[in-house]
Order: C-alpha cells, then sequence, then structure tokens
C-alpha cells in the first residue's frame, strides 16, 4: 500500500459541514464525482489552473492552500447561450441602429444574474448588428458538449483562453447566482492537484502558462463580449487530494506533456488531454483501491469482433471484477480500523460504545448528526451501520466513476454486445499513440508498454501474466492483437515491414514523413 | 510417349508450386532435389548480389559487418552461401545443418575472423562446440564491434527481420546494445543501408522492388532448357502438343502482352509498399503455368495432359484465372500472400458497363462483334467455348432464378481476367481497362506520374490539379472545385473537424515565391512536396491507395467510403501542413496587434471558394 504511507490528515471539519461521513474523501479525496464528462472536468481543471496562474501559484505548492477565484464571465455567458431572440431580431431589423436598439431592449428585460442588465458597451465594438450576430453564431457553435440539452448557465464556450473560462452556475428565474456542483463536481480541482504533486509539474506548468495565455485570435476576439470593467468574484476553497504523490500522478504529467510536445497545430491537443484526464482519475480510483487489496489491476481489452470471443468473456468478467474494486477497498478500509489495536481496545473498555463511537467521529466524522444513528450502544452495530451507509453512500456516485469514466473516455462499451466490457475505440487508441509514442514503436513494444503503464491488456504476452492458466488461450489473445494491429492500421497508426516485423506510428509526430 | 528429361522437369518447376510441402522448400532442400534430378536450379543473380559480395571481397579496406534481413524466400541463406564461398568456406562445411561457423583467413596484420549466422532463428542458444557462452554473449559481442570496430573481425548475420528486432529486443541492455538497436530500426523503416554511426550494412531483401525480382525470375524460369526437353517430347493430343493447355500457358507468359500487364501489377504492388519475396514470385509461375481445379494437388504433372484433353477441362487450366489462385481452394490461395496481393486488385471483380456488355452480349450485338470476336471469339484455348456459349443464352434468355447463371457469373470473373491480359494497347483507352481492377487510376499512375518523374520529368499539370483538389475537399470538408491552391482550412476549435470554415492560407500549385505543391520522386516513390518558405516543406508519400483515393475524392466520391485509412491519413497530412504553417509564421514574427481577422470560407453555387474577411479591433 505504496500510497497510503503519503496520505494527508484529514482537513478541518469546519470546511465541510455539510459532509456526512469522510470515508470516500479519506481514500479518493474530495471529490471524485461520476456525472462529471471528461470535457467539463478538463474545463473545470482549467479554471482552477488558470486562477493559479493569475495568482502566480501554477502548480506550485503541491496545490497547499489551493484558494483561486475562477471568473463568472455571466455577459459574454448571456450574450452566447441566453439569448435565442439575437436571429429574430437580426432579421426583423435590417437597419443597424434599430436592431441595436431591439436587441439592447430585450436585453435589458431579459439578461439574467448581471447588474446593470446593461450591454450597451457592445455596440460601438462591432461593424455591425449583423457582424455582431453572425460571430455569436460561430462562437456558440463551438460550444463544449453542445449536443447535451443543458440550461444556459451550465454551458460552456470552447476553451480558446482565459477569455472563455468561467465556472459552473446556477441562476434563477429570479437572478440570483450560485456556484453549481452537478457539471463542475469538483473532480476538476482534484485533477488539478495530482498534477500538482506530480514529478514534472514544472515543465507542465511551463506548458500551461503557455496555453493559458490565450494568446490567439479566439481569445481576444472574446474580450469583445465582456465589459471592461473587472467582475466580482468569489474565492473557492477546499479541494482535498489524500496523497501527496502517486505513481498515477506521474504517469498523468507524463502523458500530457508528450501530447503536448507535439506541437499540434492550433487546439488539437485537447481532446487527447480531456481523454487522457478522465482515464487517469479512473485509473486513479482504481489504482488505489487495488492498492488496499493489495490486488493487481489489470483491464482485458477485446478489440471489437464480429460475434462472441472468448476475450470478449474474459473482459467482461475483468470489467465486473473491477466495478466492485472501489466498494471493496471502502469495505477494507473500513474493516482495517475496526481490527485495529486501537478499536479493541476502546471496544473492551467499560464505556465502550463511547469509546468506539469516538474513534469512528475522528477517523470518518461520523456519526455527524444524532439521526446518523439511532441503534443499540453497541460498538459492534455501531460499526455495521457505518459499513452499511458508507457502501450505500458510495455506491451513488463514487462507484460509477469506473463505468461512467470508462465508457466516456471509449474504454467500456457495449458495442455488438449487452454486456459492458473493455473495448478501446478508435479515438482513445490514437490518444494512447499520441501520448506514447515519440515516433515510432514496435508493435509488441508498444503492447508491452499499454500493459506496463496502465495494465491494458491486447495481447498474448501480456494476457498470460495476468490470467489464470484455465482461462488463458494463446491463439484467442493472438487474434486478438492481429486484430487490434489492423484497427491501427487502418488508422494510419501501423506500419508493417514484413510479415513478422510492425511499427506503430505516431502520424502527428515531427519529423516523420 | 513423354520423355523422362521432360517429366523431371514438370515435376521439378510443380515443387516451387504451391504443394504442400512447399513450406520446407528452403535453398537447400531446392539444391539437393535439383542434383538427384539431374536438373539445373532456377538462378539469377540477385539485384544485391555485387553489393553483398563486394561487401566481403580482399580488396575491401574497410571491414563492416552485414546482416541480410529479409523475409522468408527473400534469398538470405542463398546470398550468404554466395558469401561463404567467395570467402573459401567449404561446401562440405555449409551443407551441414550448422547455424554458426567461423573462418579465419591471412594471418598477422592481415588477419580476419568472419563469423556467419545464417539463420539467427536457428541459432542455439548454447553452442555445442563451446564457441559462445550462450547467444547472447555473442550477440553483445557483434553489437560491441559495431560501436567499436575492430578491423580484424567481419560479422554476417542472416535474419528475418521480426526476429532481428525482438532478439536484440531482449538482449540485455548495454550502451552498445542501445545503440544497435536504435541503428537496425531506423534502417529497417527509412529502407536505407547503412548508418554513419556503426560499422554495419544492413540489406533488407524486402525493400528490393518485387518488380526487379520478377523480371529476373521470370527469365530464367522461361528461359530454362527444362522447357526446350518438353518441346522435344510434344505428343500430338497430349503433352506438349498443340492444345496441351502446358505449353499454351507457357508461351502465353512469354508473350510480350500478358508479361507486360502482370508485370504492372508487380510495380503496383511496390508502389503500395506490398513485397513479395523471390519464393513466391516462383510459386506464382509453377502455379500459372500447371494450375488446373481438377488435378493433384491442383496442379498438373505431365502426364494428366491428355486426360484433361480427353475430358475437355482444359478451361480449368487457364492461365488467366491461375494467375490469381483461381484453381486453389479459397483457404490455399487466402494463406498465400502473392495471391492475397494479386487479388486486391480485384481483377475479375471490377468492371465496367462497356466491358460486361462485351462479355455478354458481343456475340450479337453488331457494334460490340469485333471486340468479342477478337477478345473471345479468337481464344480458342480460354476464350468463349461451347460452354460459355450455352451459360450465356440461359443467362440472357432465363429469369432471374435460374441456378445456372451463378455458373455464368463464375465463367464471367474468368473471362475478365482474361480480358485484363488480352485488350491489346491500342484498346486500352477505349475500353478502360484499369476499370478492370479496383484502381481504375492505376494506368495513368503509371504512365502519367511514376514514369515522367522516374524519367527525370514533371507531372502534367491535370494530373497534379486532381490531386489537390481531392485535397481541398478533405480539408475543407465541402464540394470545393478549387485546384490551383491548397486550401489549409481549420474550424474555429479542431483543425480536422469534418468542416472547416477557417481559412488559415493557401498555397498556390504553381510556384510563387517560395511556394509551390509538386509531384516529386523521393526514396524512388512519388511524393507530394508543398513548399512554404526556402527552409519549410512538408511531403506526403503517393502510394497507389493515395492516390486513387484522391483522385476518386475529386472526382466526387465521399472520403470516408473508399479508405477509412487513406482518409486518417490525409487529415494527419493536414495536421502536418498546419504545424509547418505555424512554424512559418513564427519565423516571420507575427506582430500582436488588436486586430482580429480571420477569412471565414464559403462555396459559390459552383463550388469556388469565396473567403469573406471578418475584421474587428478591441481594445
Amino acid at each position: 500500500m505504496a500510497s497510503l504511507a503519503t496520505m494527508l490528515p484529514l482537513p478541518p471539519r469546519e470546511d465541510y459541514r455539510d459532509n456526512i461521513m469522510w470515508v470516500d474523501e479519506q481514500l479518493w479525496g474530495h471529490r471524485l464525482w461520476d456525472s462529471e464528462s471528461p470535457w467539463l472536468l478538463f474545463l473545470e481543471f482549467l479554471n482552477v489552473a488558470e486562477a493559479s496562474k493569475r495568482n502566480g501559484q501554477l502548480f506550485s505548492n503541491g496545490g497547499h492552500p489551493l484558494l483561486f477565484k475562477p471568473y463568472k464571465r455571466l455577459h459574454l455567458r448571456n450574450i452566447l447561450f441566453n439569448n435565442e431572440v439575437l436571429t429574430r431580431i437580426s432579421e426583423r431589423h435590417p437597419e443597424n441602429g434599430s436592431a441595436w436598439n431591439a436587441w439592447l431592449e430585450w436585453m435589458s428585460v431579459n439578461a439574467k444574474g448581471v447588474i446593470p442588465r446593461d450591454f450597451s458597451y457592445l455596440k460601438g465594438r462591432f461593424h455591425s448588428f449583423q457582424q455582431f450576430v453572425s460571430l455569436v453564431g460561430i462562437l456558440r457553435g463551438s460550444a463544449v458538449e453542445s449536443e447535451a440539452n443543458k440550461r444556459w448557465s451550465s454551458r460552456f464556450v470552447f476553451p480558446f483562453g482565459p477569455n472563455a473560462l468561467y465556472e459552473d452556475l446556477n441562476i434563477t428565474a429570479a437572478g440570483k447566482v450560485s456556484r453549481e456542483y452537478i457539471n463542475f463536481g469538483r473532480t476538476g480541482e482534484l485533477l488539478y492537484l495530482m498534477l500538482c504533486r506530480s514529478k514534472k509539474k514544472d515543465e507542465l506548468a511551463s506548458r500551461f502558462a503557455a496555453m493559458l495565455s490565450g494568446n490567439n485570435q479566439w481569445n481576444k476576439l472574446l474580450t469583445l463580449f465582456q465589459p471592461d470593467e473587472a467582475e466580482d468574484s468569489e474565492t473557492r476553497a477546499n479541494s482535498f487530494l489524500p496523497y501527496t504523490g502517486h505513481p498515477v500522478f506521474d504517469l498523468l504529467t507524463e502523458d500530457w506533456l508528450h501530447v503536448l510536445s507535439l506541437d499540434l497545430p492550433g487546439f488539437d491537443a485537447m481532446p487527447h488531454l480531456v481523454t487522457l484526464g478522465a482515464f487517469h482519475v479512473m485509473l486513479y480510483q482504481l489504482r488505489v483501491s487495488s492498492e488496499i487489496l493489495s490486488k493487481h489491476l489489470h483491464f482485458v481489452c477485446e478489440v471489437v469482433a464480429p460475434k462472441k470471443t472468448l476475450v470478449r468473456e474474459l473482459s467482461a468478467f475483468n470489467y465486473q471484477e473491477n466495478s466492485l474494486l472501489s466498494q471493496k477497498a471502502v469495505e477494507a478500509y473500513l474493516a482495517g480500523i475496526i481490527s485495529s489495536e486501537r478499536w479493541q481496545l476502546a471496544r473492551s473498555q467499560s464505556s465502550a460504545f463511547a469509546a468506539c463511537k469516538a474513534i469512528l467521529e475522528e477517523q470518518f466524522r461520523w456519526p455527524n448528526d444524532p439521526e446518523d444513528y439511532e441503534g443499540c450502544s453497541e460498538p459492534d452495530a455501531l460499526a455495521a451501520e457505518l459499513r452499511r451507509a458508507a457502501i450505500a453512500r458510495h455506491k451513488q456516485h463514487v462507484a460509477s466513476v469506473h463505468r461512467q469514466y470508462g465508457r466516456d473516455v471509449g474504454l467500456v462499451s457495449k458495442r455488438g454486445t449487452n454486456r459492458l466490457r473493455y473495448a478501446p475505440t478508435d479515438a482513445l487508441l490514437k490518444t494512447l499513440v499520441l501520448a506514447n509514442v515519440s515516433r515510432r514503436m514496435e508493435y509488441k513494444e508498444f503492447l508491452d508498454l499499454l500493459f506496463t503503464r496502465y495494465g491494458l491488456v491486447f495481447g498474448e504476452r501480456e494476457a498470460e501474466q495476468v490470467l489464470l492458466h484455465e482461462d488463458f488461450e494463446i491463439k484467442a489473445f493472438q487474434t486478438n492483437s492481429h486484430r487490434l494491429e489492423q484497427r491501427l492500421s487502418s488508422l494510419g497508426m501501423l506500419r508493417r515491414l514484413s510479415d513478422a516485423c510492425a511499427y506503430v506510428q505516431n502520424p502527428l509526430a515531427w519529423g516523420q514523413s | 510417349m513423354i520423355s523422362q528429361p521432360a517429366t523431371r522437369w514438370i515435376r521439378f518447376i510443380r515443387q516451387y508450386g504451391p504443394i504442400p510441402r512447399n513450406d520446407n522448400m528452403y535453398d537447400e532442400h531446392i539444391r539437393k532435389s535439383a542434383k538427384r534430378a539431374g536438373i539445373r536450379p532456377l538462378a539469377f543473380i540477385h539485384p544485391v548480389e555485387q553489393d553483398v559480395l563486394a561487401q566481403f571481397g580482399p580488396e575491401r579496406k574497410e571491414r563492416r559487418s552485414v546482416i541480410l534481413t529479409g523475409t522468408a524466400g527473400d534469398g538470405k541463406s542463398h546470398l550468404c552461401g554466395k558469401v561463404w564461398t567467395l570467402m573459401g568456406g567449404s561446401e562440405e562445411q555449409w551443407n551441414s545443418d550448422d547455424v554458426y561457423y567461423t573462418l579465419d583467413i591471412g594471418s598477422g596484420d592481415e588477419s580476419l575472423k568472419v563469423h556467419v549466422i545464417r539463420d539467427l532463428t536457428a541459432l542455439p542458444p548454447h553452442d555445442t562446440k563451446g564457441r559462445y557462452a550462450d547467444k547472447a554473449e555473442l550477440l553483445t559481442r557483434f553489437c560491441d564491434l559495431l560501436c567499436e570496430p575492430d578491423a580484424k573481425v567481419q560479422f554476417l548475420i542472416a535474419a528475418n527481420d521480426g526476429q532481428l528486432v525482438e532478439t536484440l529486443q531482449r538482449l540485455p541492455t548495454t550502451d552498445n546494445v542501445a545503440r544497435v538497436r536504435t541503428i537496425v530500426e531506423s534502417l529497417l523503416v527509412d529502407g536505407r543501408r547503412e548508418s554513419p554511426e556503426a560499422k554495419l550494412t544492413l540489406f533488407n531483401l524486402s525493400r528490393v522492388p518485387c518488380v526487379a525480382l520478377f523480371d529476373l525470375a521470370l527469365d530464367a524460369f522461361l528461359d530454362h532448357e527444362g522447357w526446350k526437353e518438353c518441346y522435344a517430347s510434344s505428343v500430338a493430343d497430349g503433352f506438349f502438343g498443340d492444345r496441351c493447355p502446358i505449353r499454351h500457358n507457357h508461351e502465353l507468359l512469354k508473350s510480350p502482352l500478358l508479361r507486360g500487364r502482370l508485370r504492372s501489377l508487380f510495380e503496383l504492388c511496390d508502389c503500395n509498399e506490398l513485397h513479395v519475396p523471390i519464393r513466391r514470385i516462383l510459386l506464382l509461375f509453377a502455379n500459372a503455368i500447371l494450375g488446373h481445379a481438377d488435378a493433384k494437388d491442383r496442379l498438373m504433372q505431365a502426364a494428366d495432359v491428355s486426360t484433361f484433353l480427353q475430358k475437355k477441362t482444359t478451361a480449368k487450366a487457364s492461365l488467366f484465372n491461375n494467375l490469381f489462385g483461381g484453381n486453389l481452394s479459397e483457404v490455399r490461395r487466402d494463406s498465400l500472400e502473392v495471391f492475397d496481393y494479386l487479388n486486391r486488385f480485384r481483377v475479375g471483380h471490377e468492371t465496367s458497363n462497356r466491358v460486361d456488355n462485351i462479355l455478354i452480349f458481343g456475340e450479337a450485338d453488331e457494334n460490340l462483334k469485333p471486340y468479342f470476336d477478337k477478345l473471345l471469339r479468337a481464344d480458342t484455348m480460354y476464350g468463349a467455348d461451347d460452354s460459355y456459349y450455352a451459360a450465356q443464352r440461359s443467362y440472357v434468355e432465363g429469369d432471374d432464378t435460374d441456378p445456372a447463371n451463378d455458373q455464368f457469373l463464375r465463367l464471367l470473373v474468368s473471362q475478365r481476367r482474361g480480358l485484363f491480359f488480352k485488350i491489346p494497347p491500342d484498346w486500352e483507352q477505349e475500353l478502360a481497362l484499369w476499370e478492370l481492377t479496383v484502381f481504375k487510376y492505376a494506368g495513368e499512375y503509371l504512365d502519367k506520374v511514376l514514369k515522367p518523374l522516374r524519367q527525370g520529368g514533371r507531372v502534367e499539370r491535370p494530373f497534379l490539379a486532381r490531386l489537390v483538389k481531392g485535397l481541398n475537399r478533405i480539408f475543407v470538408g465541402m464540394l470545393v472545385s478549387s485546384d490551383r491552391d491548397l486550401l489549409l482550412a481549420t474550424s474555429i476549435s479542431f483543425s480536422s473537424s469534418k468542416v472547416s470554415q477557417i481559412l488559415e492560407d493557401r498555397v498556390p500549385v504553381t510556384p510563387r515565391l517560395n511556394e509551390r505543391v509538386e509531384l516529386v520522386l523521393k526514396h524512388d516513390k512519388p511524393t507530394l512536396h508543398v513548399q512554404f518558405s526556402p527552409t519549410i516543406s512538408a511531403t506526403l508519400p503517393l502510394n497507389l491507395t493515395r492516390y486513387e483515393f484522391l483522385s476518386r475524392v475529386a472526382e466526387g466520391a465521399l472520403p470516408g467510403s473508399f479508405s477509412r485509412e487513406c482518409y486518417e491519413d490525409m487529415l494527419a497530412f493536414k495536421s502536418r501542413l498546419l504545424s509547418r504553417l505555424n512554424e512559418r509564421r513564427r519565423g516571420e514574427g507575427v506582430t500582436d496587434t488588436n486586430t482580429v481577422a480571420f477569412h471565414l470560407l464559403t462555396l459559390d453555387p459552383a463550388g469556388n471558394p469565396l473567403d469573406d474577411v471578418v475584421e474587428v479591433t478591441h481594445g
């Protein structure tokens, strides 16, 4: 349990008054949130990074303390996403002045969360109302996950730079603004802390400083949509990641650096960072779990075959097993406390119940409220109730990270069957190649690397190392590996020199012809 | 009566064919079998033979070790044996089962020790003669020698490329081993022979163009005196008589028209980076001449001829069909890469209306009859025979559900294959010869692109323009018709999004200042070259598949419909072009202004790109 050795103490209780217990948080941080898509996770992270950069603290001090002031950018958001009349007004008012007047009037009534509801600063900044409308159209078209039908205050323009970043908000019909935690569930803060505590954080900081400088015309264009006055922003705090370091943090940073080092044009690196970010958060959860359980973590991946194969069966089974890992880790972690000497000593005291309860209150901040436990005054019953409550709570969100993130990054899928298993998509494969292959790499070496870095199993050599003897069938995995080869080849990422020799190649690497 | 020498000759070449035993037909076995039969083995001077031997000649000053690599059947062992003989090694020793040999030459300052590993895979982990401690030790010694040269030692190692890479990968890592790994990898991938960093020459026999091997092997095969024996023992109505399919196939293979077409297919294989080793080329010839679906192992013996003539099944020996493995079972055919590669052209399955009209209605149609007569009726061996006419009639007159139709469709495949080899050059254009393959631009690729480039000339403007148009359609994601500039477009967020409406720049096809787009020859392959500035450029190797892809997209096909791989390749190329463009901009020192300006791309009804400049000033 290497990572547990570097576990941080619990943060101050007062910072988390609404928190029912501190179990998942102590194992993985505050917090892992399952319903945050990879893009939103990345946007949340970027907000933290940008605000930290403004403070001169980008990736520094291991994120201690992490205090940041993200933007709200309500003017921009009203213009882009709370403004369905824009096109209609532009059609009805061919004359420039009357179009501006009609629109400004509409905004003065309908804009939300801005005081005063005055957008007249825009008028002098564009050649015409038509131009303004067409630029809004272009920017709107770039919105991240625009297909998801979300309310306007949770819609995000593409992260061109600081001018495009803002936090998730809830805005009531009356215009009351509050921080929303559904889309930005704070996992982006964990991601930021993971990077802060990786070995190559300084190198990453210089890359992100450049990325967040916003030196591109789209970021500049966004300036035009916002008033000159600085906006009010609030300080956010209380992010918590329990480890001072972990191999996954380093892997994540290396992967990101590798992709960034390719100097892809424009924002082309971003989708890969997005995928890798969520992938590593998922890996982080499972790695920590498997360390607690002293198990080897691996993912038997099926390269989708036209019909049912042994690899598919094994993959589905492996997926089921991994799905239970985090819950088992919670159980083992709790069991560790209950079997500790301290607990046993407390249990043998005359005031056993009170002593044991004190231990749980200290370690897990539970029971937090008299209603949390209404059972008999028995240490064992108390411990059993904690276990039940902790598992029930774990299952609500944290347990689903594996499935949810796994599906979102393209690792987990039901394609061609009705059971979930690991069946990487082309997009994920491409990302993995970009993150691992500088220029080219011998195919078997590549498979070995995917196995040692992430535990991904495609070929027979890797399968043999993790499977039980009776489950292993060399032919099935050879075919699987062959299929992967064909997939990579169809993506322009594999070159076969002869029937015995193939190289995975990074088609976007510099210097290759 | 068929003479003994003729029978033996046919039996001998049959051994090169796809018989089950062929998997063991290595160099040494062929030599033994030829010796037993008293036949001179098929032999020719390998294109790299002189270069390989020169590495070991006594006059050579600088001693470089040599790796001979390639796939099975490329002639590694054969060349190794030649070196051995040149160095004065004994034939007896070479004929033993040993894998590792050493030879001491000269003495004193002139002394040289040559280590020969004739098959790296078969090299035993430990030497029974105690010449090396273990395999790893010997190979580490080899790596050390390459990095810290010793003029008195030279290695010759023959190895399949995959096993070579893997063996090096598995050696305990030292600085020298790591260096050699990198060097060997880059030599293999870049197709070079030497690296300045090590005293090593690597001959990758799989890089020898298979068209060169084809020419040499075909001459050696056809010119062999064995055929004279066959003519000498010709039997009327039997072996090597007028209607003998073996003889007819042999003569067909000799004919310049057929040879030229088959050669084109090999040349196109080279252009698509598909390599056919010598052993498989010989297998193809043996199968082409002897193939017959009803014969034992589907290859005829001399004695089979009269039987098949009596049974009137000579059509099943059609060389046109045999060249694509049509005589073999599907499993056998698919397992042999030479047939896999040749069948990728889909000759027999691809067609045009005109060709099918000739085949189906040509006999009765006044306009088509001259073609039918020349291409089918005149070919009394494999053209239209009674069974063809019968099947054709029932196909034309019968109803759709007639099971006999399938039979006719199979005959059509055979006949289209025949046409591919029979259409004379002056009908090539008119009958659109290359539409009989999946690569309808293949002929143009050979004649209008590859040929002029190899002759040091230029590719004519319309062909380059079409490629540029294809690229533009992919880069922009709209049916743009522009072919004078290469349009580098992105979307506001990603450069590879399906529709890219933000025009970053245009690169003119006609040279302007330092910019241009042209087709050049690089590593003997056509390559699209885009020049941004005197020092900044990007290239796209243009193999046949990519050429076909871009041409088809230019003529209206959707990018995703032909080849996913090509589409991805083009997007990666676009990404590289944009990176180069950024590099140039950085070099030009773009000033930070308060003006945001970009070009929004739209199309007029004719598909011409119009760009609206959108400009706003801030701050």
